[in-house]
């Protein structure tokens, strides 16, 4: 469909407007004025502030180059659970380049003619081997849920995002006639739950092929 | 990671323990058990059989491994999953056994050179 492929632009140009202001200890002399960036969605923090700024002190990334291996180390990841990781394995280290040059100079085109492959599967086997996706939830204290699921029942039913989550957190789902608890986001939306999570894995998963699922409390305003 | 940070449990074991039958989940139990094997001409662990906290960072494994080996502060140590590719060092190994155990166990491939890139 014409459509399913406006959503990876879609995706891939979603954009975060992020301020930035000064940690008040480290002003000096005159003020400093906020910093106003629109952040790609599918980017890394440290590719795209300067370095004159205050250390995000996560996953200390010290270089663009660890950054790099971080990718592509979610990129091997995630194709060791779709397809054994036979696809990224016949792929060459140029390969592996485009998709992160890709990436790190916003080349929507340069990135998916390369990670097309890594959405392809047998036909015969209607998706995936497992889905790459992990759940954060702000309300736990594990950093996120990342288990093996399948796209496809033993029935040869597709699985949805429903399913998926019945099966992960139930506690995030709303019960018939509670009110709604918790929103299921990814890329800032709330997919309907009756997606099939192959089509929300080829699709909506972030560039380094896993699908980041978050489940936060209603807001109450 | 400090270096406060205590060492896996030094559980000897020699044999590998079949997984138990009863349905409990991994959830259940605190630790998995993680089978490390060396690459190339990296010094092999005399003991090779560890469980490990499922909380515990590949980055926390990676260094109690080094220590263990006496390596050199300055020397890396790579460690990789189905020897395919290498695991962010923030990865809970507890994660890692979920999706790439066999067996009841991870098994872990660590080299002081990058063996698959």
């Amino acid at each position: 469909m014409a459509d399913d492929k406006d959503v990876l632009r879609d995706v891939w140009f979603g954009r975060i407007p992020t301020c930035f202001t000064l940690n008040p200890d480290e002003v000096t002399e005159r003020e400093a004025e906020p910093y106003y960036l629109l952040l790609p969605r599918v980017s890394y923090l440290p590719l795209v502030t300067d370095k004159n700024f205050p250390d995000v002190d996560l996953l200390h990334c010290p270089s663009n180059s660890v950054v790099e291996a971080h990718f592509m180390s979610s990129i091997k990841e995630a194709d060791a659970l779709k397809h054994k990781s036979q696809v990224v394995n016949d792929m060459q280290k140029k390969d592996h380049k485009q998709l992160w040059m890709g990436l790190q100079n916003d080349k929507f085109d340069q990135f998916w003619a390369m990670n097309r492959k890594l959405m392809e599967y047998p036909t015969e086997e209607g998706g995936f081997r497992y889905i790459p996706f992990r759940i954060y939830q702000t309300t736990s204290d594990r950093p996120f849920i990342q288990k093996l699921f399948r796209p496809v029942s033993t029935e040869g039913n597709p699985h949805t995002l429903f399913d998926l989550l019945k099966e992960m957190c139930p506690d995030a789902l709303t019960k018939d006639g509670e009110e709604k608890r918790f929103q299921v986001v990814i890329h800032g939306i709330e997919p309907l739950l009756e997606t099939p999570l192959q089509w929300l894995s080829e699709h909506l998963s972030h560039p380094d092929n896993f699908l980041h699922i978050c489940i936060i409390p209603t807001p109450t305003d | 990671m400090s270096d406060s940070a205590e060492s896996p449990t030094e559980t000897q074991k020699e044999e590998i323990h079949p997984p138990p039958d009863d349905s409990a989940t991994n959830d259940d139990k605190k630790k998995i058990d993680v089978l490390l094997k060396a690459v190339g001409d990296t010094p092999i662990m005399k003991t090779k059989k560890w469980a490990v906290d499922k909380g515990r960072t590949v980055q926390s494994l990676a260094q109690f491994i080094s220590r263990f080996l006496k390596l050199d502060a300055t020397e890396q140590l790579f460690i990789y999953v189905n020897q395919s590719f290498a695991p962010s060092p923030d990865q809970e190994v507890g994660v890692l056994f979920d999706c790439f155990g066999s067996d009841g166990k991870l098994v872990l491939h660590y080299c002081k050179s990058q063996a698959w890139g």
